[in-house]
């Protein structure tokens, strides 16, 4: 016959009940519009989550962790009791003298309060995907300063939107649908039409494809293309015909669009956080935010990419102070770029034992890291087999944050959200919050508490 | 546990104890008017005995503070300890962690802290860190005087609907009273403006402050609130806004307190908050000069107005307020990192930080205006002890603040040896003020009366009944001139003898010996639970449309609030 | 003068942290003092004598009468000379992270490389690296824009990225080459560097000097060029040669001063063009 056959799923009809208004745990979008469709205690369809966060349910029996395990000396991961388990990474963290425990932002801030008060105790290292993630943006943020908002001020407000080395449609794909372009905001009543968008990235990406204006600069090109915008809105001529790849003329044009928006916001990701500046594209992405607000009004939000990335670090500042990368081994807590970050850690090849909770470093870390976790002893605390399984040497299955287990997640824009449950977890598993508890009061038993002051000593510096 | 606080020199306002040799009785959490022989005798012989801390306002916990410690590590290494086997680690020094927000305010003999922001779409998280202050009670004020709702009401002058939101509202956040920030300015500041004066509008909305001031304090009296409306006034730090200040306070003078039982505790219509920020005169920071003297006559006139200082302590520190236009203007001036956050619908906020240094005629000034205020104010029942922490310094630094008031020696030896810069002298009246606050004032405006305004039933006073919030401080009153020793006052009061919470000693010789887990203190009304529904389904299709979570997932859940301290109130006494 | 020797008997792969050894806490120090301490390594605290044997000879009243000898790779010992205010320390090998951060006096040489953070924020004293150093050196503390504020580092080999972040006083020296952004966000002070730089010194800078006598990869187009000088004076100190002169980072409204040998950076010189008020006219070189 021919022609282009369109695939046509017909409506799930068979499930008992709904579940509303749902958190999804994937990006840090943290949809909260949700509707899980329940039968027999399984979600059989997802209403209004993405492909990203709809596949991760339907998805997830399929490479689902059930049963506790521990390698064995043939190599073999074997499974065994939660008694068994727990001890032996109970032991591994006791004994260690530089433990590292890294991922949490997949988990929930209450799983967190357990994990830091074991961190705290023993003396480790706590640590999130920030340090590859976007790291980079907090450390900008604490050089330049952070002027952002919430995404419903985006919606109703935002006349102009820029994605810069951030491919919304791709990793955060309900965030030009649900927040920041199409949606019809109080004073944006035509949604789209009244917004104009652009993206500053070196490739046509699919979010490129959407906007109205792509501005293709060149690869490691950000912070000069960056730094001619403000010389530009300083009132300097351009000196070069072509900055990172961009003509003149171009910079100028966007630099007069931007200024004469009403409320332009932009947002950046990993294309910003990890070329060749890194912190200081950020920095200058900041600065040039903060100079846009002379004129008109501008704000910024770093896409993050979990759904409690920027919970963690949230948490982490408000209970120690200090964002990510904390180290914890003195007794107080430290944070310095280049030795307390997870990555240089591991390059520097320092922790003895590592714990990862809700994360995959063995897909996400540099291989130079990678190599040294699989010469030391590492406990995963997950719900999926990933690479970073085959890397471990304890599984402690956990429960999915926000379809089994009820948790606390931030969004990208700081706001908090109550993720409810929806199902129970499989009767093998357990709660991340419960595992963490358990093990912290099983190292408990096994070591005294290092580093403890025998009495207060006040800093100098705080008087 | 009974226990008897033996011999101490008791200062008490609420029940006219002036430095009486008395002992305090308390068991278990309450204080009492006798205890058995059992009863454990702590010696206190001639030492001050004062109820606890009460701060009517500060930021401790919430977003902004996050933001703030997130962007400002140097600050937050700066206070770093090591953990001891009762305390955390510390950390922070204008901006401390959690846990360390509670071990300062304790070992000052603090018990009470009013969170004086919190959004509410953000509310869980000012719980979730009043959860992780230790040893504290903590009532957070939600922010209503940009909201877009209340914006609506006010311009059409719905009283009873605003009242309606306004309960509701403090349900779903689990807030404690009504707090205004730059009414209309956070709206205007949106689209990157700001109002100018009192009868500016918000634009759009078309209200001016004026009306969303009025009305939100018409809906407090209503409501029977224990606390009035408590506001920060339009023009913050700008030079000439004395008269946006005293315009706003002589709005609310022709609204009538409500008579309810529940509203009885305060004599207040209006709580104008760090007023020194809104005292000076000028046209810019060249001829800017002082507004105290205005200000105070207002307030020794007109007692329905109180007021606390917001003291600049002439620290390094970083000021976070929701008055956001304000933060970029400081911004443009220090070229300083700037933080900003605007939240949909609700309120926006902004941080940078400060150096207030003694050698600036501008910052002089302004810590001239805060003690020029206290000294000018004759009652200190209408004045409170803050700084806005961290905005015009630390709550660390109460105990200087302290020793200043008492001693005129030192104020004068402060501006003759130049220590300050000379505007001090020529700018304020500073220099002619050599009133002395004794230990009963500062009882009074450290916890008498800031109980009071605040509309505490339960604390800032030894009555019998009352929770056994005390403090002891290692000054011996009757052979001490605090006018010659104001090192001793600071240290004396920065740390306690004693802090006693609920019963527990938490404080003993300055350490932490013991936390305990913080209460919230929030306010139920009850008896509108109609009207709170009917508005609640007319904002429906609103919030449904322009908010970007859902309804069901907005409010504060219980478990937020594992210890609530709920203060009912009903609609009809 | 007192003479501590630690001759190294073996390294550890977890870092030994040396913070609390320096010449301000050990000038009074015996051998039976360094018996009896335990250094930190990770959460724990080891004998330092399993790792150096220690010798002590002489007295000393003052940090100043002073000198640490370090034989060995100190690759993985951090904080060498971390806040001294007097005395000289040797490392007759490698060092680890922060070494002298935070000095105030006194005199750290390496005979080696050194990692990052090397000499962050200094106030006073003198830091001389024999070899390569990494990001970050003489730099700030994350989120601090003030970061050294006087003193001298040496840098004989590389430098790595950031190098003199927040400059706020004092002198930096690398003789060979400087990775991306030197000088970024610097208010006073200078920083001079032999070899060449691949991008975007003095981003963001306020004020203080660079001077780079090597080849400069790019600019930024925040710094505005002003000529050709000759010889000239900064801070007291004469600089031979021609150099190209900028202002900069106009994006910030900058005052900082760029110089960049002339004759090596030919390509960055803007031509003479009629018309065009801001190329300045450069005549012969």
């Amino acid at each position: 016959m021919g022609g282009i056959r369109m695939s046509y799923e017909p409506p799930i009809t068979d499930y008992d009940h709904i579940v509303e208004d749902c958190t999804c745990a994937f990006c840090g979008c943290n949809c909260d519009d949700l509707d899980y469709l329940v039968k027999d205690n399984k979600v059989v369809a997802v209403r209004h989550a993405c492909r990203l966060g709809a596949s991760k349910i339907m998805e997830d029996i399929d490479q689902r962790l059930l049963v506790p395990m521990i390698r064995g000396d043939d190599g073999e991961l074997e499974e065994t009791d939660w008694d068994t388990a727990l001890d032996k990474a109970a032991e591994l963290i006791a004994h260690s003298i530089r433990p590292v425990f890294y991922g949490w932002s997949e988990t929930s801030t209450e799983c967190m309060k357990e994990g830091l008060e074991l961190g705290e105790y023993i003396g480790a290292v706590l640590d999130n995907q920030a340090t590859i993630c976007h790291g980079p943006s907090l450390q900008a943020m604490q050089n330049a300063g952070y002027p952002i908002q919430t995404l419903g001020e985006v919606t109703n407000r935002a006349d102009m939107i820029v994605y810069s080395g951030s491919n919304a449609m791709n990793s955060h794909p309900r965030h030009m649908a649900r927040y920041a372009v199409f949606p019809r905001g109080y004073f944006r009543k035509r949604g789209r039409f009244d917004r104009t968008v652009v993206t500053m990235d070196p490739k046509f990406s699919d979010t490129a494809k959407m906007s109205d204006k792509w501005i293709g600069f060149e690869q490691n090109g950000d912070y000069g293309f960056y730094n001619a915008i403000r010389a530009v809105l300083k009132g300097k001529k351009l000196h070069a015909d072509v900055i990172s790849g961009i003509p003149k003329e171009d910079i100028y044009e966007l630099v007069e669009q931007m200024k004469s928006a009403e409320f332009g916001v932009l947002f950046f990701g990993l294309g910003l956080t990890h070329t060749l500046s890194k912190q200081r594209n950020i920095d200058i992405a900041i600065k040039m935010v903060m100079d846009l607000n002379k004129d008109s009004k501008w704000g910024l939000t770093p896409m993050r990419g979990h759904f409690n990335v920027n919970g963690f670090n949230i948490f982490m500042a408000f209970e120690t102070g200090f964002a990510f990368g904390v180290d914890l081994s003195r007794g107080y807590a430290r944070y310095m770029l280049g030795e307390t970050n997870t990555i240089d850690l591991l390059t520097r090849k320092e922790p003895d034992v590592f714990m990862v909770i809700a994360a995959d470093p063995g897909a996400h870390f540099p291989n130079g890291a990678n190599q040294h976790l699989a010469n030391i002893p590492v406990i995963q605390c997950d719900i999926h087999w990933g690479p970073s399984t085959e890397l471990a040497d304890v599984v402690l299955p956990g429960s999915f944050i926000a379809v089994e287990c009820a948790g606390t997640s931030y969004r990208m824009d700081g706001v908090p959200i109550y993720m409810r449950k929806a199902i129970d977890k499989p009767a093998t598993c357990r709660d991340d919050e419960w595992i963490m508890r358990e093990l912290k009061e099983r190292v408990m038993k096994l070591r005294e508490e290092p580093n403890v002051a025998p009495k207060y000593v006040p800093n100098p510096a705080a008087e | 546990m009974e226990y008897i606080l033996k011999n101490g020199i008791v200062y008490d306002p609420a029940n006219g104890v002036n430095g009486e040799k008395k002992d305090v009785m308390f068991k278990d959490d309450i204080i009492v008017d006798s205890v058995s022989d059992n009863a454990k005798v702590i010696d206190v012989t001639d030492k001050i005995v004062m109820p606890a801390g009460v701060d009517p306002h500060a930021h401790v916990a919430g977003p902004k503070l996050v933001v703030g410690r997130l962007y400002r590590p140097e600050d937050s290494r700066r206070g770093v300890t090591q953990k001891t086997a009762i305390e955390r680690g510390e950390s922070g020094f204008s901006i401390p962690s959690c846990p360390t927000t509670g071990y300062r305010y304790s070992r000052m003999g603090y018990g009470t802290v009013c969170e004086a922001a919190m959004p509410p779409l953000e509310a869980k998280h000012t719980h979730e860190e009043i959860n992780t202050i230790p040893n504290l009670d903590i009532a957070p004020l939600p922010l209503f005087g940009n909201n877009w709702m209340v914006m609506e009401y006010a311009r059409e002058n719905r009283i009873d609907d605003l009242a309606a939101f306004c309960a509701a509202w403090m349900k779903i956040s689990k807030g404690y009273g009504i707090k205004i920030v730059n009414p209309c300015g956070s709206e205007a500041w949106g689209w990157g403006m700001n109002v100018h004066g009192y009868d500016d509008s918000a634009p759009y909305f078309d209200v001016t402050s004026r009306q969303v001031v009025t009305a939100l304090a018409k809906a407090n009296e209503k409501l029977n609130l224990p606390h009035s409306i408590h506001i920060h006034p339009n023009d913050l730090g700008h030079p000439g806004n004395t008269g946006t200040t005293l315009e706003t306070l002589k709005s609310i003078k022709d609204i009538k307190k409500s008579t309810a039982p529940t509203a009885s505790k305060r004599d207040q219509t209006v709580h104008c908050t760090h007023m020194q920020f809104h005292s000076y005169t000028g046209t810019n920071w060249k001829d800017a000069g002082s507004g105290a003297p205005e200000v105070a006559k207002f307030l020794n006139h007109n007692k329905y107005v109180t007021g606390d200082v917001g003291q600049v302590t002439l620290d390094e520190t970083t000021t976070m307020t929701a008055d956001a236009p304000m933060e970029y203007d400081l911004y443009r001036l220090s070229g300083l990192k700037w933080a900003n956050k605007d939240i949909e619908c609700e309120t926006a906020a902004g941080l940078i930080p400060c150096i207030y240094s003694p050698k600036n005629p501008v910052n002089t000034l302004q810590w001239a205006v805060g003690l020029e205020l206290f000294l000018s104010i004759d009652d200190p029942w209408q004045v409170c002890l803050t700084t806005d922490h961290p905005n015009a310094g630390p709550f660390i630094r109460y105990p200087r603040i302290i020793s200043w008031l008492m001693s005129s020696p030192r104020r004068m030896e402060m501006i003759e040896n130049r220590e300050v810069h000379k505007w001090a002298e020529k700018r304020t009246t500073l220099a002619t003020l050599d009133r002395e606050y004794d230990f009963n004032d500062i009882a009074t405006i450290t916890r008498a009366a800031p109980a009071r305004i605040d509309g505490y039933t339960d604390r800032g006073e030894l009555t019998p009944g009352c929770k056994a919030d005390i403090a002891v401080y290692d000054i011996k009153p009757n052979e001490f001139d605090p006018s010659k020793n104001p090192e001793e006052v600071e240290k004396a009061f920065s740390r306690a003898l004693y802090t006693i919470k609920d019963g527990q000693i938490v404080v003993k010789d300055g350490e932490i010996v013991s936390t305990k887990p913080s209460h919230t203190i929030w306010t139920n009304v009850t008896g509108l639970e109609d009207e709170e529904a009917r508005i609640i389904e007319e904002i429906m299709p609103f919030f449904r449309q322009y908010y970007s979570v859902k309804w069901n997932n907005y409010k504060v859940h219980d478990h937020f609030v594992p210890n609530p301290i709920r203060v009912d109130v009903p609609i009809r006494q | 003068m007192k003479t501590i020797t630690f001759d190294q008997i073996k390294t550890s792969s977890i870092a030994l942290e040396l913070d609390e050894l320096n010449t301000d806490a050990i000038y009074t120090w015996t051998e039976d003092d360094f018996a009896k301490y335990n250094v930190p390594i990770g959460n724990s605290r080891f004998p330092i004598t399993d790792y150096f044997k220690i010798t002590v000879e002489g007295e000393a009243n003052s940090p100043d009468e002073v000198k640490m000898i370090m034989n060995g790779d100190m690759g993985r010992v951090k904080y060498i000379g971390f806040r001294m205010s007097g005395g000289e320390v040797i490392v007759n090998g490698n060092a680890d992270l922060h070494v002298g951060a935070e000095m105030s006096g006194g005199y750290v040489l390496v005979n080696g490389n050194a990692q990052a953070h090397a000499g962050r924020e200094m106030s006073g004293g003198k830091l001389e690296i024999m070899g390569n150093t990494k990001e970050f050196t003489g730099a700030s503390y994350i989120g601090e824009w003030r970061g050294v504020t006087g003193g001298e580092i040496i840098v004989h080999g590389n430098a790595g990225k950031q190098c003199g972040e927040c400059l706020t006083g004092g002198n930096i020296h690398v003789m060979g080459d400087c990775d991306i952004l030197a000088g970024i966000h610097m208010t006073k002070g200078t920083i001079e560097i032999d070899g060449n730089v691949n991008r975007w010194p003095g981003g963001q800078m306020k004020n203080g000097n660079i001077v780079i006598h090597g080849k400069l990869g790019r600019l930024l187009e925040g710094f505005v060029e002003n000529g050709i000088v000759t010889d000239p004076e900064i801070s007291g100190k004469v600089y031979p040669g021609k150099y190209i002169q900028y202002t900069g980072d106009i994006a910030i409204n900058g005052k900082g001063g760029l110089y960049i040998d002339a004759e090596k950076n030919r390509d960055k010189l803007s031509a003479y063009s009629e018309g065009n008020d801001e190329y300045i006219s450069l005549g012969d070189y």
